[in-house]
């Protein structure tokens, strides 16, 4: 395999005036792979409205004779790469210049051959848009589990993704540019995106880019979509997927369409799955359905000048294992001891009820960009965010309707970038940004609110400062934020008191790194950031029964902000064209980390008794590494082998830090067969995963000691299939081949089941 | 210079937002069940005895009053579990909804004394105990604990739970009460 950077790109295309007859043009170019530059044959050029096409030879050169005047949609395929459709006007002879790349991951840090204002010193990895559509099934977490050093931290199917061992309040989310704003804090709050508007799905496993707000200490996700392509004809692109295991059925549909006065691009998916099956039984409750819509439009006033809107709308209910709902402790051991959960069902069934979670996610954004000059550019954006989330749980006197948890969280957002570009090697990105959280409890729920009403007012500056030399790229960036947070709740003295809180807060972050590359074969990233991150609003002020952990969970009005230290190295390198490897290494240290500490106290209630649980602060570290490595056997035959591996620890204490993901190692072994009939690159997988038991761990931490290590052997093709006028992608695949029976140590629901056994998925996608 | 002002216009407005408090509504707890009373009336007569826990300000706060009680050897007694939700007022009686909804809930009865036991003397619509309306029954002297539980939504056709045998039972906890017990 060739050295992997970026996903199949078109760079551009250079029409070369030469006189022209009817029908006598030609279309010709050449193709080059994106990671080393060389020229890359067999690659198919196909133009879908006159059924003819060419195939690039060994130079990576392709020509096409005979052509009339006209508009063409041209499909470009590749073994092992993503498909990419172009339209051209061909009016004269024309060339094309092709870069493209084999991989469904992409590394930034080498970017910089690219264009210096997207490259950074930062780690990070990309999911494409091939990749994202064979795994149409999947939520936005589960998609990124392919990402090393990514895992997800479940409730069952609910699932939010952990980046180095850190996620909720310490990760940012980006949903087209725009900070994810809900209830980030809730272990069993998943994110509100639907990954399959994206494009593109980029992870950054350092600080985080200081151009986005959050507090991003252990990285950002960046859900992207494309912008809308120069065609001025309707296409769009059709998705389905069923699976067996919780007979789920999904439709994704995208229509999009070029006009000079406005360009649209219009996103629909519907999803819908019942109770999941363990290896041994149904996991009564476990069913979920989503519906999801976003509208993209693009409007260029002049050269200079444009504008485009985002409109997302995510709604999702979503059911919680029956057998999971516990009142107190006893519950919870009389839970552990079983081998099938209780409420365990003989039949599959559809129906959602109590334990459930209603989520809904609007997100509306305005942005405008403007070129003052060559060098100058301005970015203004306006968002606005309503996040409504509703739990019900098992109650009393009918009340199972009306949900235990309402809250309601609106929020606007203000952002004004300006970048320039000094000379061609120097790039400054600078900008200020103003963001009001207005989060809100429904009192019709009848149980105390576990978190406080509140406001947040936060304001940021940012300037980042990049410099390209020769071989070598820098980085160097600042940020400070402040934030105030104006939190109400009742006390739980009887009489109940109003108790309002004002907290204000000083956050600054710095980031500084170098990428060395001295060929196309090579290169070497280091990054040192240093970021703070006030406590948030549960941290200070919770303070009730979390229900989820059997424990009361008190917050501390005087935590101070964390304070966190990350330094990451990353070898990136290709040997001989047969073995490619990436590897990271990563250091992150955290003075005042918060956590939720045990406490020697029991509190009796009516309901039994209850452990109480302390939010505290310590000096935690975290260090760890990400390799992957793919080597190409024979031609068609290659195998991928990935390893993650994180160790957290409590420095204070000297004890191990919980919640941290396991060691894992993933070996594939991937066959392409070019081509057979109909069919061009077939896609044949088997993949292997064994997940560590995870050892660094006391016994005195849980209520149960880590579930055993296990392996999950899977199965996958993958196909392009290319018919007269268009050009289809099929799947198949077989997750957990064997039917194991087993528990994952980051999954909630370990306490009461198992996880997931046999599921085959199909998934077609039909372009038109 | 532009920035400059575009900055102070942001951090200004920081200023005036500051004097924006929230002012939440307040929530009336509606689920709480603050007091269980479970009286004892001696078959052959006399003073009853009441076995009482009672927390008024709910989880955390002040600890609640728990009082035991003391029992004749060898006697039998009829048993009556009031609930209330002390917290509202007038008490709610949480025991009408209990009625209500008598398929999804049942009392469960465990004791460490010798010779104690609990037996149902109500049921549900479908024949399954509640334990509203029980029995107990003393042994021998000696003293001990007996604990109280409800539990909402038990699974009430699993193996021994129609006898009181709470293992298989699942659901929530909605109540676990320990009495101390001295049987004379």
């Amino acid at each position: 395999m060739y050295s992997k950077i970026g996903i199949l790109t078109v760079l551009c295309w250079l029409p070369i005036f030469v006189f022209s007859q009817d029908c006598n043009l030609i279309l010709s170019g050449k193709v080059n792979d994106s990671g080393n530059g060389q020229p890359l044959d067999y690659v198919n050029v196909y133009l879908e409205d006159h059924g003819t096409g060419a195939v690039s030879d060994s130079s990576g050169f392709f020509r096409i004779n005979d052509l009339c005047p006209g508009h063409y949609h041209v499909l470009i395929s590749h073994i092992g790469c993503e498909s990419k459709r172009l339209f051209i006007d061909i009016e004269e002879d024309t060339e094309l210049q092709i870069e493209m790349d084999h991989s469904t991951h992409e590394l930034g840090s080498v970017q910089i051959s690219a264009s210096a204002t997207s490259a950074t010193t930062q780690s990070n990895e990309a999911l494409n848009e091939q990749s994202i559509r064979d795994n149409a099934h999947k939520n936005l977490s589960n998609m990124l589990e392919s990402v090393t050093g990514v895992s997800t931290l479940k409730n069952g199917n609910i699932s939010k993704p952990v980046v180095h061992g850190l996620y909720g309040n310490r990760i940012t989310i980006l949903n087209n540019g725009i900070a994810q704003s809900g209830q980030q804090w809730g272990n069993d709050h998943a994110p509100e995106i639907d990954p399959l508007v994206a494009n593109k799905i980029r992870v950054i496993k350092g600080v985080g880019s200081l151009e986005y707000q959050g507090a991003n200490l252990g990285g950002v996700i960046l859900v992207e979509p494309k912008r809308i392509d120069k065609e001025p004809h309707l296409h769009g692109k059709g998705n389905y997927f069923f699976e067996t295991n919780g007979l789920s059925n999904g439709v994704n549909i995208q229509v999009q369409q070029y006009h000079p006065t406005v360009a649209w691009k219009v996103n629909g998916t519907f999803k819908k799955s019942g109770d999941k099956r363990a290896a041994k039984y149904f996991l009564k409750n476990t069913g979920g359905q989503e519906a999801d819509f976003a509208l993209q439009l693009e409007k260029a006033f002049s050269e200079q000048f444009s504008t485009d809107l985002y409109v997302s709308s995510f709604n999702t209910e979503l059911g919680v294992l029956k057998g999971s709902h516990i009142g107190n402790l006893t519950d919870l051991e009389s839970a552990l001891t079983r081998d099938e959960p209780f409420f365990t069902e003989k039949k599959f069934s559809y129906e959602i009820e109590a334990p459930r979670q209603a989520v809904h996610h609007q997100l509306l954004k305005l942005h405008s960009k403007y070129i003052l000059n060559d060098r100058q550019i301005f970015d203004f954006t306006v968002a606005g965010q309503l996040n409504v989330r509703k739990e019900y749980d098992i109650r009393r006197g009918e009340r199972s309707d009306i949900p235990a948890m309402n809250l309601r969280q609106f929020s606007t957002f203000l952002e004004g970038k300006y970048r320039h570009e000094f000379d061609d090697n120097l790039h400054l990105k600078s900008g200020v940004q103003f963001n009001f959280i207005d989060n809100t409890n429904d009192p019709d729920t009848g149980v105390s609110p576990l978190i406080p009403d509140y406001f947040t007012y936060e304001s940021a500056a940012f300037a980042i400062l990049t410099k390209k030399l020769n071989s070598w790229f820098f980085e160097l960036g600042g940020r400070y934020d402040n934030a105030l947070q104006n939190a109400a709740f009742f006390s739980q003295t009887v009489p109940r008191e109003l108790l309002q809180y004002s907290d204000f807060f000083h956050n600054i972050s710095a980031t500084g790194g170098f990428t060395y590359r001295p060929n196309h074969d090579f290169s070497i990233a280091y990054n040192l950031g240093y970021t703070t991150r006030n406590p948030a609003v549960n941290e200070l002020y919770s303070s009730g029964l979390h229900q989820g952990v059997s424990g009361i969970e008190e917050g501390d009005a005087n935590l101070s902000p964390e304070r966190s230290l990350k330094t990451t190295l990353s070898l990136i390198g290709t040997i001989k064209e047969k073995l490619s490897f990436e590897s990271l290494f990563y250091l992150q240290q955290i003075d005042d980390y918060i956590y939720l500490n045990p406490q020697d106290e029991i509190r009796l209630t009516i309901r039994g008794a209850f452990p109480v649980f302390r939010y505290e602060q310590t000096k935690a570290q975290i260090y760890g590494l990400d390799l992957r490595a793919d080597y190409e056997i024979t031609q068609p035959l290659s195998l991928e082998l990935t390893y993650s591996y994180l160790r957290g620890r409590d420095l204070t204490s000297d004890v191990p830090l919980i919640n941290m993901p396991s060691n894992n190692l993933t070996g594939s072994l991937k066959y392409v067969v070019q081509q057979w009939n109909k069919f061009e690159n077939i896609e044949f997988e088997l993949t292997d995963k064994y997940v560590f038991e995870q050892q660094n761990f006391l016994s005195e931490q849980d209520f149960v000691a880590p579930p055993k290590g296990y392996n999950l052997l899977g199965f996958q093709i993958a196909t392009d299939i290319q018919l007269k006028t268009t050009r289809l992608r099929a799947f198949t695949k077989v997750d957990n081949l064997l039917n194991v029976s087993y528990r994952d140590y980051l999954n909630r629901q370990r306490y009461f089941a198992d996880d997931m056994g046999i599921n085959i998925t199909a998934g077609v996608s039909v372009p038109f | 210079m532009k920035k400059l002002s575009l900055l102070i216009t942001l951090f200004s407005t920081i200023l005036i937002f500051t004097a924006c408090k929230k002012d939440p509504e307040e929530v009336v707890d509606e689920e709480v069940i603050t007091t269980l009373r479970y009286t004892l009336t001696p078959d052959s007569g006399g003073t009853p005895v009441v076995l009482s826990f009672q927390d008024l300000d709910g989880d955390g706060g002040d600890a609640p009053i728990v009082m035991g009680g003391t029992l004749a050897a060898n006697e039998t007694y009829s048993g009556v579990m009031v609930l209330l939700n002390e917290s509202e007022s007038p008490a709610e009686d949480v025991t009408e909804e209990i009625e209500e909804d008598d398929d999804h809930h049942q009392f469960f009865f465990q004791s460490t004394l010798g010779g104690l036991s609990v037996s149902y003397d109500d049921e549900d619509g479908d024949g399954n105990p509640l334990g509203l309306k029980t029995n107990l029954s003393t042994g021998s002297a000696g003293s001990g604990q007996l604990t109280v539980t409800l539990r909402h939504e038990p699974n009430k056709s699993a193996s021994g739970v129609a006898d009181g045998n709470i293992e298989n039972a699942g659901g929530e906890t909605d109540i676990e009460v320990e009495f101390d017990i001295d049987v004379q």
